[in-house]
């Protein structure tokens, strides 16, 4: 992570100020002036953090403004397009929530689609049978997921590796079973949700609320990330060993891992269930395992900005795939669209781990390294022919 | 008594189904270290195979099925080529991931190519309707030929394994590449023979279970993979009896628990449900891990620090 060092100024609090008063006027290069080092550090420091603050700034001021400028561009279609990028917030919290467990923990568990299913029926039963309001279902929905984590991550310290991956594959096909038992057993197809609070009722209220809660959960993991937790992780994923031995208490921290990430899922899993207005066991499905991993990896394990670019590719490429016929005739073959899709999932993601295993994040950080080696060669050419001219 | 014969026969025919999947599974695992959770889209794509080569293009049974076997020793090759070797270096949860992601490929294209495979196609075997029963105990032909199909394959396996230079220098890539490299074994060839010999094994068990169920789907064994996956890890995930043990331990547990919930209730709750049997299975396995890490019959794990 090459922010870590912009972090260190912001901690010594109110002195930066003095510090970029101090050093401003005059600069580090200037003359006769002897600003203390420190002071200098701290204004590029500084001015680092503002420019690494300003893209985020800037893209939640343009997220907070598209439901305006969905209704000024597509008028009536306004709803059902803002409808759909609320599912791709939704994609990138419970990609997060995987990258959590997955990418700085190094767990290799499948199992994060079963508390995306289990928090939404969760949410449908105390809502819709028990009467409940809205809030509290989704708080006791949420918390049934950490105790769901728990209850996984206990025995997921003692399975490792394979073992690990394939008793969390079984898990969410078991609670996709179970859940569907639950179905048939109330004679529905899938729990509908046919009464929810108005805000979130709306496309409109709905973008907000997912907007709001996505951005503060992301907010609130990026600063767990960079404090002795996240190291924590990062320490376990480089070396189990060498982390013990740093005193990193594995047992803790693993489990801690799970329980988060099956928070954030079960976080999802509510807004899913939301999204839909109703519940499905589908939602607790190798598929959606496939969807979550297929997300993390495209985008760039071990990183925020690669979960959102990873859930927005898995977004959007159904909606692309969208505007094709269906179905799709290649010479002799027709291929259904849901198929096609599925398919190219698979082979994106095939391609992606074979050919660009940081993913997404990787190729962009590539692009940016030889984008500034070119400008830095054009750059030292100019120097040259100035020098001999 | 003869109904509780009756359940352990099926028991035991399921379970050498999930067996022999386990086999295919295990081999690879131990060779390349790829957990292949393609396994069952492979075979279901040879059952497929099999039933266009029948109603198709005509041909008969005992036609159709050496075809299909090479069918999977070339799609073994192909499988080995285009995708084990370049993942080959990669961490096994990153080709655990890949072979989730192969999954819904092969899927794709078979479905593209034989688009009515998505729904069941019915399949006649010249075993449909045979059977025998001795002592109040029911016994099909199919389920004699799926118990002496494994039995036969497993004898060949060993010996192969065992006796022949080739199945000693795959033995020795399994144990050790490097050594096995130093030593003049030619690695990759060794890797595409073992994708080619475990995606035959995915043909017999595709054609098997097909027989038994009397069709043929591109999802046949979604259902089902779990269970030869739970198999192949109580019997440890190396050995290959093992793995079979395993799948028959699996198999036989899936068909007595039936017998025991059949048309039991608890409230309103149906327990003889697949799904809860599923739970019931899979709760049983995680305890088995918890207790024994490495499986029923696996050697104890090592840590190297």
């Amino acid at each position: 992570m090459a922010e870590h060092d912009t972090d260190i100024p912001a901690e010594s609090g109110p002195a930066t100020e003095a510090g970029v008063a101090a050093a401003l006027p005059r600069g580090p290069g200037s003359p006769g002036a002897a600003p203390p080092a420190a002071g200098a550090a701290r204004a590029q420091g500084v001015a680092a953090m503002v420019r690494g603050a300003l893209g985020p700034l800037v893209l939640l001021v343009v997220l907070f403004l598209v439901p305006m400028l969905c209704d000024a561009l597509f008028g009536e279609s306004a709803g059902f397009q803002l409808h759909r990028l609320s599912l791709i917030g939704i994609f990138v919290l419970a990609a997060f929530a995987q990258n959590v467990l997955t990418g700085y923990a190094a767990q290799p568990s499948l199992g994060n689609a079963a508390f995306f299913g289990v928090s939404a029926y969760l949410l449908a039963w105390l809502t819709q049978d028990l009467g409940q309001s809205y809030v509290v279902g989704a708080i006791i929905a949420v918390l049934a997921c950490v105790v769901l984590g728990a209850i996984v991550g206990g025995p997921a310290l003692r399975i490792s590796g394979t073992y690990l991956a394939i008793a969390t594959l079984g898990l969410v096909l078991v609670a996709g079973a179970l859940l569907n038992l639950w179905d048939v057993t109330a004679g529905r197809q899938n729990y509908a949700l046919e009464t929810l609070p108005d805000i979130v009722g709306d496309d409109h209220g709905l973008y907000y609320v997912v907007l709001v809660v996505v951005v503060a959960l992301l907010f609130l993991g990026r600063n767990v990330l960079r404090s002795r937790v996240g190291r924590a992780w990062v320490g376990i994923r480089d070396s189990e060993v060498a982390a013990e031995a740093f005193g990193v208490n594995l047992t803790r921290f693993k489990l801690l891992a799970f329980i988060v990430s099956a928070a954030l899922t079960g976080v999802a899993g509510v807004l899913y269930a939301t999204w839909a207005s109703t519940a499905s066991y589908t939602m607790s499905s190798a598929d959606q395992t496939i969807a979550f991993l297929a997300m993390i990896i495209v985008g760039g394990l071990g990183s925020i900005p690669g979960s959102i670019l990873g859930a927005i590719f898995v977004g959007f490429l159904p909606i692309l795939l969208g505007q094709l016929p269906d179905p799709v005739v290649v010479g002799p073959a027709q291929i259904q669209v849901a198929t096609l899709t599925n398919g190219l999932y698979g082979l994106l993601l095939l391609l992606v781990l074979i050919l660009f295993p940081s993913g997404l994040v990787g190729l962009l950080q590539r692009g940016q390294a030889l984008v500034t080696r070119a400008v830095g060669r054009v750059g030292a050419l100019g120097a040259q022919r100035g020098g001999q001219a | 008594m003869a109904a509780v014969l009756q359940v352990l026969l099926s028991g035991l025919i399921t379970g050498t189904i999930y067996g022999l999947l386990a086999l295919g599974i295990v081999l690879v695992y131990r060779t390349t270290n790829v957990l292949n959770f393609a396994y069952g889209a492979i075979a279901a794509v040879c059952s497929c195979f099999l039933v266009v080569l029948m109603t198709g293009a005509h041909l008969s049974f005992w036609v159709a099925v050496p075809l299909t076997l090479v069918f999977g020793a070339v799609l073994g090759v192909v499988l080995e080529r285009v995708f084990a070797r370049p993942v080959l270096h990669a961490p096994v949860f990153t080709k655990v991931i890949a072979t989730l992601a192969l999954v819904l490929v092969l899927q794709t294209v078979a479905l593209a190519i034989w688009p009515s495979y998505a729904e069941p196609i019915p399949l006649q075997t010249p075993f449909v309707g045979q059977a025998a029963r001795i002592g109040g105990v029911f016994i099909p032909l199919t389920d004699v030929v799926i118990l002496g199909t494994t039995a036969v394959l497993l004898a060949l396996l060993s010996l192969f394994l065992l006796r022949t230079r080739l199945g000693i220098a795959l033995r020795a890539t399994a144990d050790d590449l490097n050594a096995a490299r130093l030593v003049g074994v030619p690695a990759a060839r060794m890797f595409m023979l073992v994708w080619a010999l475990s995606c035959v094994l995915a043909a017999v068990a595709g054609i098997l279970f097909a027989s038994q169920q009397q069709l043929a789907q591109v999802t046949l064994f979604d259902p089902i993979l779990i269970f030869a996956f739970v198999g192949a890890v109580l019997g440890g995930l190396e050995s290959l009896p093992g793995a079979l043990i395993g799948g028959i331990v699996v198999g036989v547990a899936d068909n007595v628990l039936a017998l025991v919930l059949a048309g039991r209730h608890v409230g309103a709750v149906s327990i003889s449900d697949p799904g809860l049997r599923e739970a019931l299975i899979f709760g049983g396995f995680v305890l088995v891990l918890l207790l024994r890490p490495r499986g029923l019959l696996g050697i104890g794990e090592q840590r190297r620090v």
